[in-house]
């Protein structure tokens, strides 16, 4: 079977059986997709000021309405999307790097390492990550920098446990102790043995992260210590839109259904995932 | 008179216990050898410290009383020992790393003693095809193959630094009948083609009779009996031996 | 007596991404009433498919291609939800092969063995029957949890429960396998009484010959997803009309005569993927002819046997192979 007539037989499947997460897919691909290329899109352009009357409903002209400054809302939103998920992807990808490797070296190696690492890790995990979002922007001050080292110091606990958890699992397989018996050391077995088995954790751990670093770093942008204006986030489009909410509900409105689509997406797919690469009982998806 | 591969003299394995539970001794003063070219069968129910024992053998457990030599010399760490040992484990789904392919998997003990690829290709081939599968499956992910053939697998990678000692740790357990019987011949032919000496371990005791020439058999962390599998068989002299026996047939 | 559990004809395939694979392939069986009967076979045969197809309990990747399962002279297949549910409930009763996936590790012994009884049993009533399954000390056992249990205890609670109801047939899948060597025999003699005093069936699924051979009064053996041979279970073990249960025995290690070579089937058992219009057993049988890879064998009555064999008259007339003799 070719390729494509595998992709189209599995996403008939995941029709078939799952059609929510295929709407989450579907969703979600939109969205990137916007993210991506919006900014290249025909439409007006996002910073500029006084294009239209200040504060108009959706038009045709202006499908999102008009911001306080008379800025087209809609290429803004375009442009919330595409910072809330860089920001959020770039944080969650850095810290999953470092996250996986101390999770296998506590997994693997136990003894002090674990000790130190896991505790350190259930410490982080203990705080709300609002207060170290908090915390972590008044010392580096506002803006993406400060929004990515609290997205990534919130969820780094995420994946050093889980990873841990399941190298855990893996420590007394077949295939590691065969290693262990012909001399391997111990990084040459964390490199080829475990890593490559703990991939599919670590890709599930990614979207419920980045779910979670979405978020995050919207709360950080409504609080006005994230992305800074003119540059625009979905979260600070919320904060701008929800000083006009009784007479320019539209701002709000659409931001906030932006950002919730965005984040819903992401956890559909995420369990999607999940069904695939860890099923709960029975076959997995494929 | 060349050493025993390996030989235990009263080795004890105790593992402490924590914040006021008592230690527990996993093996109690056990004493035994192995050469070259023979096979110890290990014998007992599950949670008597067959596997434990199994471990100290290989040197993935140190001692906490007594001593365990290899080849007349004391074990050392087990980076030293490179090649020199192998072990092939109970089951089959979890015997070879399922994101590499087969033929990487059985090169992998060549790959730490830092032989060439070219060389390393060859044996692999070699190898796979004395453990009865031809050289196609090196390039067969496991999730592709049966547990026979996974089996068959770990034997060729347990096989291809020649090494001078062998531990099965229920390596048959969960093979079908069928499959079991293949898997011990192969090991049996094995052994006479390349002379290393075998722990067998195992609750069953239909298999291990059929390879061992000795046995031991363990009870909760101590070895009750060893003796030849016929002078087993015949008289066995420990009344634990003797309902292990019954129950079994 | 009529049967109690008929398969006719039974296909039933499994659906993955790129291809359809049938678990069983046509399968034929029938179980008596009041009967114990031991199905065999490895892996690949369909054995666990069959005895999930009883209870309806197949997974949802499973596709019914062809045939039936008669219960009590109704359809399994055919049935409604309620139906269903009523025959797992009350008529069933299931053994697997780890009591402690059976068991909720959240819930007291004894207030599952209530639920497992129905109705409003008695403290009485249900330490009675942990007694029956030879449990000594049932109160104690009925305010553990499962995890406080040893393997064996577990699963004699299991077994208490599976006939708990007067469930008239007992579907035991390698009811002892996970259970230590020791004390297999004991709880396999339970569930033989049990059983025997409920005067329910028992389907046993198993590989191990040797067991199966003392504890049931017929056995079926399976091979690519079909019944190749069913009889009285000391008949068929000691004089086999099938060449793939001959080679079985022949093979098994705990025949194995001391300082004799055991010899093993050669190849392996083949993946069925549509159904078999000749014998799936011919590539690896040593009694092979021509007509073997040409007609599909049907099952048929030879002596006391049901057979899938073209020449099982042949097999039959030669030299027995004996599991139970002593060795020599």
């Amino acid at each position: 079977m070719s390729t494509r007539e595998k992709v189209s037989d599995a996403w008939a499947m995941l029709w078939r059986r799952d059609r929510l997460s295929a709407i989450g897919l579907v969703l979600l691909a939109m969205l990137v997709l916007l993210g991506l290329f919006g900014p290249y899109l025909p439409l007006d352009d996002a910073t500029k000021i006084a294009v239209g009357p200040r504060l108009t409903p959706p038009s045709w002209r202006f499908p999102f309405g008009t911001d306080e400054l008379g800025r087209s809302f809609l290429p803004r939103v375009i442009l919330g999307i595409r910072a809330t998920f860089l920001l959020s992807a770039s944080a969650v990808l850095i810290t999953s790097c470092f996250g996986a490797v101390l999770g296998m070296t506590a997994g693997y190696l136990r003894g002090t390492a674990d000790q130190l690492i896991a505790r350190c890790a259930d410490v982080l995990f203990a705080f709300p990550a609002l207060l170290i979002g908090l915390l972590i922007a008044a010392v580096l001050g506002p803006g993406n920098f400060s929004a990515i080292v609290v997205i990534a110091v919130a969820t780094l606990p995420l994946f050093v446990r889980v990873i841990r958890s399941v190298t855990l699992g893996l420590a007394g397989r077949g295939f590691i102790v065969a290693a262990e018996v012909a001399g391997a050391s111990s990084m040459r077995i964390m490199r080829v043995h475990i890593l490559p088995n703990v991939a599919g954790a670590l890709v599930v751990q990614l979207t419920y992260a980045l779910s979670v670093g979405m978020i995050i770093e919207s709360v950080l942008s409504f609080l006005g210590l994230g992305v800074q204006p003119p540059g625009a986030s979905l979260g600070s489009l919320l904060r701008q839109g929800s000083a006009y909410l009784t007479f320019a509900p539209w701002l709000a409105l659409s931001s906030g259904l932006v950002l919730s689509s965005a984040i819903m997406s992401v956890n559909l797919v995420g369990d999607a995932i999940r069904d695939i690469l860890e099923p709960l009982y029975g076959r997995p998806l494929t | 008179m060349i050493a025993p591969v390996v030989s235990l003299s009263e080795v004890w394995v105790t593992y402490r216990g924590g914040l006021g539970r008592p230690g527990i001794d996993a093996v109690k003063g056990a004493s035994l050898e192995i050469s070259a070219s023979e096979t110890l069968g290990l014998v007992g129910e599950s949670g008597c410290g067959k596997s434990t024992l199994g471990k100290v053998c290989l040197g993935l457990v140190r001692p906490s009383l007594g001593e365990m030599l290899f080849c007349g010399e004391r074990f050392g760490h087990l980076r030293k020992r490179r090649g020199q040992l192998a072990v092939v484990l109970q089951f089959p789904e979890w015997a070879l790393n399922p994101r590499i392919r087969c033929g990487r998997s059985v090169e992998e003990p060549l790959v730490v003693l830092g032989a060439h690829p070219a060389e390393r290709r060859r044996r692999v081939q070699a190898m796979l095809e004395s453990v009865g599968l031809d050289g196609g499956f090196a390039e067969r992910f496991p999730g592709q193959l049966s547990g026979g053939q996974r089996q068959r697998v770990a034997i060729a990678r347990a096989l291809i630094t020649e090494p001078r000692f062998i531990v099965f740790d229920e390596a048959v357990s969960a093979l079908d009948v069928s499959v079991q019987a293949q898997v011990l011949n192969l090991i049996l032919d094995l052994q006479t083609q390349h002379g290393f000496g075998a722990l067998f371990i195992s609750h069953d005791l239909a298999a291990t009779r059929y390879l061992s020439r000795r046995i031991a058999v363990m009870r909760e962390g101590e070895i009750v009996e060893i003796g030849s599998r016929d002078q087993f068989y015949d008289r066995p002299e420990h009344p634990y031996s003797r309902s292990l026996l019954d129950a079994d047939s | 007596m009529s049967a109690l559990v008929e398969v006719r004809d039974l296909t039933i395939a499994y659906d993955s991404i790129d291809r359809s694979v049938l678990a069983l392939d046509g399968a034929e069986l029938t179980i008596e009433a009041g009967e114990s009967l031991a199905i065999v076979g490895e892996s690949g045969s369909g054995k666990s498919t069959l005895g999930m197809a009883i209870g309806r309990l197949l997974p949802p990747e499973a596709r019914r291609l062809n045939g039936d399962l008669i219960y009590e002279g109704r359809s399994v297949f055919a049935a409604g939800d309620e139906e269903v549910r009523s025959l797992r409930r009350d008529k069933l009763g299931f053994i697997f092969q780890s009591p402690m996936t059976a068991l909720d590790p959240t819930m007291r012994v004894g207030r599952q063995v209530a639920l497992a009884a129905g109705g409003r049993p008695e403290i009485a009533d249900i330490a009675a029957l942990l007694e029956r399954a030879e449990l000594s000390d049932p109160e104690r056992i009925m305010r553990s949890f499962p995890h406080q249990l040893s393997g064996g205890m577990a699963q004699r609670v299991v077994i208490a429960m599976a006939i708990a109801r007067g469930q008239r047939l007992v579907i035991a899948d390698e009811p002892t396998a996970s259970l230590d060597a020791s004390i297999r025999d004991r709880v396999m003699a339970t569930l033989s009484r049990l059983r025997r005093e409920n005067s329910a069936s028992l389907a046993i699924f198993s590989h191990d010959l040797r067991m199966v051979g003392r504890h049931a009064d017929r056995i079926a053996v399976m091979y690519a997803g079909r019944v190749v041979e069913t009889g009285p279970s000391a008949h068929v073990l000691r004089f086999p009309a099938h060449p793939y249960t001959r080679a079985l025995m022949a093979g098994a290690v705990d025949g194995a005569r001391r300082g004799v070579r055991l010899e093993p089937i050669p190849g392996a058992p083949p993946v069925v993927t549509a159904r078999a219009e000749n014998c799936a057993f011919a590539p690896r049988c040593s009694a092979r002819q021509s007509l073997c890879f040409e007609r599909r064998p049907e099952t048929r009555r030879v002596h006391d046997r049901i057979v899938a064999c073209h020449f099982a008259e042949r097999v039959l007339a030669q030299h027995h192979v004996g599991i139970n003799e002593p060795s020599a």
